[in-house]
């Protein structure tokens, strides 16, 4: 019996690896991709991809989906220390940091030598704000792919209904408080309209909180340094508090964890009047909203300020000279001004290579749709997203906190010290191993 | 006295009829996530109405439509089958011989070896994910369905079911076979498996859906879009993290991934309660 069905198993994945033609002597190579957007964006990839394989015969890629940014990042470290490591993922930006002092991932520094290229003219082609987080070291680990910031998304009918002028968004925390009180609308006690929602779910929270707490003046972690957060300062539980506010104290904001999709339903549905939210959500905003929407840069209290998002392409370690070659090709392709310029029209991201944007048909684009402009020109005050050694609970240390005091089960006080304590013990391998040793002291 | 006897016959009556309000009441809450997916797979796009409960006015198939579309479910649907049923096949031969090891032979450190045996249960799936993938890896089987189904093969439940099963089966007639001359597998085969039929039943079902419905494993063994099992595909176009979900798609996708074990459970539903009263699984 067990034969049989073994049999009837391996036999069944060999029809299915005979089944797909494919050329002679071509490389078989693995992109991994998470699905950071709407879903309809994965079948794009796979058209994507089909288009690289049909315009280079000697490469042949498959689309590997790999589930949110988090489940990608733990696919990636387990097919590399299974020795199986795939040629290109599409990697969340604030993962690289970790992944560089890991080792797991390597610079393409090799790579763009060969093209007969020098580091500033290659990386000469993206936006700044996007290389703290691909260069690390002064070594390029990641070639930025599609990127975001958080965006302000008010619905225009709403405010004038409530007598506010849709083409004067918020500019300030105070301004954006006002309007979410005039925005809210209650029936006795039950809240029928909220003026603001924010998405609080893991990976979201940490990110929102940081684009607040940079509105307040701070920083959020060391940018140079992988082992140092600034979660128990003055300008966090600033953004913490303001944040706890809205809920608490104003009652504008709904209690308890959002979650990015219900956000974004919520604003859809008419049941939220504004939401802070990523730019990556743009363009199913625009197909699916039955109503006037304006998007603004999000409100600051000392300065305007906020965190890129997104993905990069990057190379694990320990592929072979062929793959790493043709994986090389793959990246380069996707990068390319025409790719990611068609990639950012389809999903709202901004594409990260400026020369995207001299393109006629992004320009056509721009015309139609100038609420695409308003994220690329936030990253003139954008910063690099938070990452640091062991990215993923560092984050949650904060974003646990996070949710509870929204739930109302903690002051902000004491959660950013509970949430420093957390994620300095998290990072402690890496701070005695790096800024606690005395050189040469083994 | 009078009241002692009136009030017998009194709560005989009410105590059943309160409790069958309560479970009435609890298995409408039960189903209300099921009504939500029936009634939002046949809402049109973007109606706007994605929290109600209420059916559309105009239903449509054009979920279902744009989901079978979407992802190839034929093969999704055959790589999920071929999958459990692959996983039920060995483990009901290694659960079945290693509960009778368990129950009735008699070794030095029996106590301790299934002790260790039971610790599995206590491990969270996550820490193995890297070691059973490097094992994986190591025996070629990385990318394969095999390679889904390999670390399932010993199941903890399963021998822990099993030996508490074949414990309560008389050893009377495991010993009158034995002076039949009958080996150990006669005695398993005629005697203890016919016997503890309805603990198999209860722990297939148990193994079929929880593999049915797993996600993060075969995400890491996986690569071939053509070796998908359901989740993996009705994930890779439902999932999103930026973006906003198509509740309607997903609802029709779900319900056509859930459709087999639904479909299952309404044939099956007397036999699969009783086994589980019978095996003490509530």
């Amino acid at each position: 019996m067990i034969s049989w069905w073994k049999g009837a198993a391996l036999a069944l994945v060999a029809a299915a690896g005979l089944a797909a033609p494919r050329p002679a002597f071509a490389t078989d190579i693995e992109l991994f991709f998470p699905v950071p957007v709407d879903g309809a964006l994965a079948r794009n990839m796979s058209g994507l991809i089909k288009e690289f394989n049909d315009s280079h015969p000697d490469i042949k890629a498959t689309p590997v989906f790999t589930g949110s940014y988090d489940d990608t990042l733990l696919k990636t470290r387990a097919s590399i220390k299974a020795g199986k490591p795939p040629a290109a993922v599409i990697m969340s930006a604030n993962f690289l940091t970790d992944l560089a002092i890991e080792r797991e991932i390597v610079p393409m520094d090799d790579l763009i030598g060969k093209d007969g290229k020098t580091q500033d003219a290659f990386t000469g082609q993206f936006f700044p704000a996007l290389l703290p987080n691909a260069v690390i070291d002064r070594k390029v680990y990641g070639v930025p792919f599609h990127n975001s910031t958080p965006l302000l998304y008010i619905n225009a009918d709403h405010f004038k209904e409530a007598g506010l002028d849709p083409e004067k968004p918020p500019r300030t925390w105070a301004e954006l408080t006002d309007a979410a009180r005039k925005l809210t609308k209650r029936e006795g006690d039950r809240t029928t309209r909220w003026g603001l929602m924010m998405p609080s779910n893991y990976d979201y929270g940490g990110w929102i909180l940081e684009a607040l707490t940079m509105s307040n003046g701070g920083r959020y972690y060391n940018e140079e340094y992988g082992g140092e957060v600034y979660y128990d300062t003055p300008t966090m539980l600033g953004a913490l508090t303001f944040w706890s506010d809205l809920v608490h104290k104003a009652k504008v904001h709904p209690a308890g964890e959002q979650k990015g999709p219900a956000v974004t339903g919520a604003f859809l549905a008419g049941q939220a009047s504004m939401m802070i939210i990523s730019t990556g959500s743009l363009t199913f905003i625009r197909d699916t909203a039955k109503f006037p929407f304006r998007v603004a840069f999000v409100p600051m209290n000392v300065r305007q300020a906020v965190p890129i998002g997104g993905a990069s392409l990057v190379q694990p370690a320990g592929l072979s000279a062929e793959k790493r070659a043709a994986g090389w090709t793959l990246i380069q392709w996707l990068t390319s001004p025409e790719k990611s310029g068609w990639w950012s029209r389809a999903t709202g991201y901004f594409a990260p290579n400026k020369a995207a944007y001299d393109l006629p048909e992004m320009k056509t684009f721009l015309e139609k749709n100038p609420d695409a402009k308003i994220a690329v020109d936030q990253l003139a005050n954008a910063k690099p997203w938070f990452a640091t050694y062991r990215t993923v609970p560092v984050r949650k240390a904060i974003e646990d906190e996070l949710q509870s005091v929204l739930a109302g089960k903690r002051q902000p006080k004491e959660a950013l010290a509970a949430a420093q304590k957390a994620a300095d013990a998290l990072m402690r391998p890496y701070v005695e191993d790096t800024a606690l040793r005395l050189p040469g002291a083994e | 006295m009078s009241a002692a006897m009136q009030s017998g016959p009194v709560t005989r009556e009410i105590t059943p009829r309160i409790a069958r309000w309560v479970v009435a009441g609890l298995a409408l809450v039960w189903a209300v996530p099921f009504w939500w997916m029936l009634v939002a797979a046949f809402r049109p796009a973007g109606s706007g109405a994605d929290a109600s409960l209420l059916p559309s006015l105009t239903p449509t198939l054009a979920n279902f439509a744009e989901a079978w579309a979407s992802a190839d479910f034929p093969l999704y649907f055959l790589n999920s089958a071929v999958l459990c049923a692959g996983i039920l096949a060995v483990q009901l031969v290694t659960a079945s011989l290693a509960g009778y090891v368990f129950a009735r032979l008699e070794f030095p450190g029996r106590g301790f070896l299934f002790a260790l045996f039971l610790v599995q249960l206590m491990l969270v799936p996550v820490v193995l994910l890297v070691p059973n993938l490097k094992t994986v890896a190591a025996l070629g089987l990385y990318d394969t369905l095999p390679g889904v189904m390999a670390p399932y093969c010993a199941t903890a439940f399963g021998t822990f079911l099993m030996r508490q099963s074949f414990r309560e089966v008389p050893r009377e007639l495991e010993d009158a076979a034995m002076i039949d001359g009958a080996g150990w597998w006669a005695r398993i085969r005629l005697i203890y498996l016919p016997l503890t039929k309805p603990a198999l039943v209860a722990f297939s079902i148990v193994s079929v859906t929880s593999h049915w419905n797993e996600f993060l494993w075969p995400l890491m063994v996986i690569n071939s879009p053509d070796k998908r099992p359901l989740t993996l595909g009705l994930a890779s176009f439902t999932l999103s993290a930026e973006g906003m979900q198509a509740w309607g798609l997903i609802a029709a996708g779900t319900f056509l991934v859930s459709l087999p074990l639904l479909a299952a459970f309404l044939i099956f539903q007397r036999r699969f309660v009783n086994s589980f009263l019978a095996s003490g699984i509530k």
